[in-house]
């Protein structure tokens, strides 16, 4: 298979877009506001769906077009646009209090979590025929970062966003594996977040109205 | 063949149907049942018919079908078939007695098939991407079986399963890219490189590292899935709260499912990095799981956690004999894995009926059992014992067969460890449940309007403690030899 080098125009668009990518996942992280988490992601989306793009226009794949408009379409607009007016508006969500840690230090782990992720996924450990291998190390960041987000906010709706940073850095990994993942695959995944996303909200708004905040931090009743 | 392939997959989506069509809760189930009796049919004839035949394959490696999926085919089939019997009774009562809404019942049963027919759909494919597609909307179907009664309780307990196993199962794809990373040097043919026998068979071609990462990826996020400490933490929480045939489906085919995916990933690890990095990836997993869950179980309380707890520990033991390997460890395995699944069916489906006639899950709160419904009672008490692992029924012989595979496996430390740990989990469950069965009776009025659901409430009980009891005493030839097919399969 035809490699994306790293000095080629393409590569180098790639590559930047995976540094968007993980500064965006960064700055959820640094931020308190829910309507910044749902921005941050949507602008997340957006340069995922660009990378999207770049690899289709290199490889003249029409799926893998399809897809970016999809990850356009949905993860970019479609999703944040209906967590903000169902979540975030109608409950009234501004400041999110309920973070265990300050905003220093889960910067500070998130730095920590990127170099781990260059550690685990050294060059040698990337076969040759990954296309751009740059972006592996950046999509790992990216999942890990999600993950710590989950962790540190209590927030049901932060925790969602979260698990939806995760998802995109599995995304980002998945696109450089352009010609063997086959279409089917990449829409089932699709159609996964898009139900997932569906049910958290019910969930969300159920919780909400019954516990009058659905921070995690009230979900106690049950345990052990 | 494929129709039939396709039949045992999709029958139990003739419940959801019906209840989309505005069924109540009766002919829905029913329907459910039936179809879940299909898909049982369809899944016993291609384990037969694939017994002596090479795995059948199709749709450019999506469709996929060897003695190791038939043999999870007919597990899964066999819970779904005794869980929709057992959901017309529970459902028909909950409805009587207004505690669900109709709305909410034919929820119930649209989710109940799609939830079914999903996981039976994910033992079909040879494709490692569909198979995480498929399992993670199982997920999502089952989520809503879990948050069904939608107190703040039930919908707690969706939430917490739904972002955890969501989470876990993404966790998995990004092992499964790290897979498919680990195969891209070897130039495969691009519609083959991610079906699980073209992997295996070149596992050996694989990048090593990446194949470690892949593998230990693959196991925190099914294992979240299976309920592998420490990942287990939405398990006693979705148990408790689902309805009871829901829990039942969750304990005993859903873990399963996710074992499944595992075990694809594990024979794959065997063949490509050698045996000790996976064996003790899986000791690991398996006795904390195992600890924790032993450790739980001896808290009284609610009953239904209590039992999830037990699918913790179980599902910890089958994490274990996976990792003792070798001959015995495998058929152990796969013995335990129908054993547990049979089961604990019957356990989930007769704490169902307890909770309907004594309107509590709190063991606390039931006495008397035996004397006021000698059925359910003894099948409580029964199943409760099977699943303890004594004799005659078949985990006893499942678990010798595991304790010997370790004692075969080069430390005696593991397998002494692990009968130490089963004798703790005896007592601590014979405690509750014998407390729950002996004892006065107190009134208990039957919940059940007409004789044909009380006939589907009592009908799984009976003849699932009966194949546990016959797969105790003697383990048909057919089975014997699916499951050494299997072990072929991944050796």
């Amino acid at each position: 298979m035809e490699k994306l080098a790293a000095t080629s125009p393409a590569g180098v668009l790639l590559d930047l877009s995976g540094v968007l990518i993980l500064l965006l996942a960064f700055a959820c992280l640094g931020s308190k506001l829910f309507n910044r988490y749902v921005a941050y992601y949507g602008a997340q989306s957006v340069v995922l769906s660009f990378a999207a793009a770049v690899v289709a226009w290199t490889f003249h794949s029409i799926e893998l077009w399809i897809l970016a408009g999809l990850t356009l379409a949905v993860k970019g607009i479609g999703i944040p646009v209906t967590t903000r007016r169902l979540l975030v508006r109608r409950l009234a969500l501004s400041r999110d209090i309920a973070i265990s840690t300050g905003l220093s230090t889960s910067l500070i782990a998130g730095g920590a979590l990127t170099a781990f992720a260059y550690l685990v996924t050294r060059p040698e450990l990337i076969p040759r025929g990954v296309v751009a291998a740059a972006v592996v190390p950046l999509s790992t960041a990216v999942i890990l970062l999600g993950a710590l987000a989950m962790v540190v906010r209590r927030h049901t709706v932060a925790q969602l966003i979260g698990w939806l940073i995760v998802e995109n850095g599995v995304f980002l990994g998945a696109i450089t594996l352009v010609a063997t993942f086959p279409f089917i695959v990449e829409a089932g995944i699709f159609l996964d977040v898009v139900a997932g996303v569906l049910i958290m909200l019910v969930f969300v708004s159920g919780l909400t109205r019954q516990l009058a905040s659905a921070s995690a931090t009230e979900l106690r009743e049950l345990h052990g | 063949m494929i129709i039939l392939v396709i039949l045992a997959s999709a029958g139990p989506l003739a419940g959801t149907l019906a209840a989309a069509s505005g069924a109540r809760a009766r002919q829905a189930g029913w329907a459910g049942a039936a179809g879940a009796g299909v898909a049982f049919g369809s899944a016993v004839y291609l384990l037969v018919a694939q017994l002596h035949r090479a795995p059948l394959r199709g749709w450019g490696g999506f469709l996929y079908l060897d003695s190791l999926s038939c043999f999870f085919l007919l597990t899964v089939a066999s819970v779904t078939l005794l869980a929709a019997v057992g959901s017309v009774a529970y459902l028909s009562a909950e409805e009587d007695s207004g505690r669900l809404s109709r709305f909410q019942v034919r929820l119930y049963f649209i989710f109940f098939g799609l939830f079914a027919s999903l996981m039976l759909a994910s033992l079909e494919t040879g494709n490692l991407g569909l198979l995480f597609v498929l399992i993670e909307a199982s997920t999502l179907a089952s989520a809503g079986l879990v948050g069904l009664e939608a107190r703040s309780n039930s919908l707690e307990a969706a939430w917490k399963y739904v972002i955890i196993t969501s989470f876990g199962v993404t966790i998995a794809l990004a092992g499964t890219l790290f897979l498919f990373y680990s195969a891209s040097g070897l130039h495969l043919a691009p519609d083959l490189a991610l079906t699980w026998p073209y992997l295996f068979s070149h596992a050996h071609a694989l990048a090593p590292q990446s194949l470690r990462l892949a593998f230990l990826l693959a196991v925190v996020g099914y294992g979240t899935k299976v309920g592998l400490a420490p990942m287990h933490t939405w398990l006693p929480d979705a148990h408790a709260e689902a309805p009871s045939p829901a829990s039942a489906m969750l304990s005993a085919a859903l873990l399963n499912t996710g074992m499944y995916a595992i075990i694809r990933f594990l024979a794959i690890a065997r063949a490509g990095l050698g045996g000790s990095f996976p064996r003790g990836v899986l000791l690991a997993f398996g006795f904390a799981s195992i600890v924790i869950g032993v450790l739980f179980m001896v808290r009284r309380g609610n009953f239904k956690r209590m039992f999830a707890y037990s699918s913790v520990e179980h599902m910890g033991i089958i994490a274990v004999a996976l990792g003792f390997g070798g001959v015995l460890g495998l058929y152990g395995a796969l013995l335990q894995i129908l054993n547990h699944a049979i089961a604990k069916s019957v356990l989930f489906l007769s704490s169902g009926d307890v909770a309907l006639r004594y309107k509590t899950r709190e063991a606390a709160g039931v006495r008397g059992l035996l004397a006021a419904v000698p059925f359910t009672g003894g099948a409580l008490l029964l199943a409760s014992f099977a699943v303890l692992g004594s004799p005659p029924f078949g985990l006893f012989l499942s678990e010798l067969t595991i304790v010997r595979a370790g004692f075969a496996d080069a430390n005696p430390v593991f397998p002494l460890l692990l009968l130490a740990l089963l004798g703790i989990a005896f007592v601590a469950m014979a405690r509750t449940t014998t407390g729950m069965v002996t004892g006065e009776a107190s009134p208990s009025p039957s919940p059940y309007r007409g004789r044909g659901a009380a006939v589907a409430a009592v009908a799984p009980l009976a003849v699932g403690l009966a194949a546990l009891l016959v797969l105790g005493l003697w383990i048909p030839a057919g089975l014997d030899t699916v499951i050494r097919h299997s072990m072929a399969v991944l050796s």
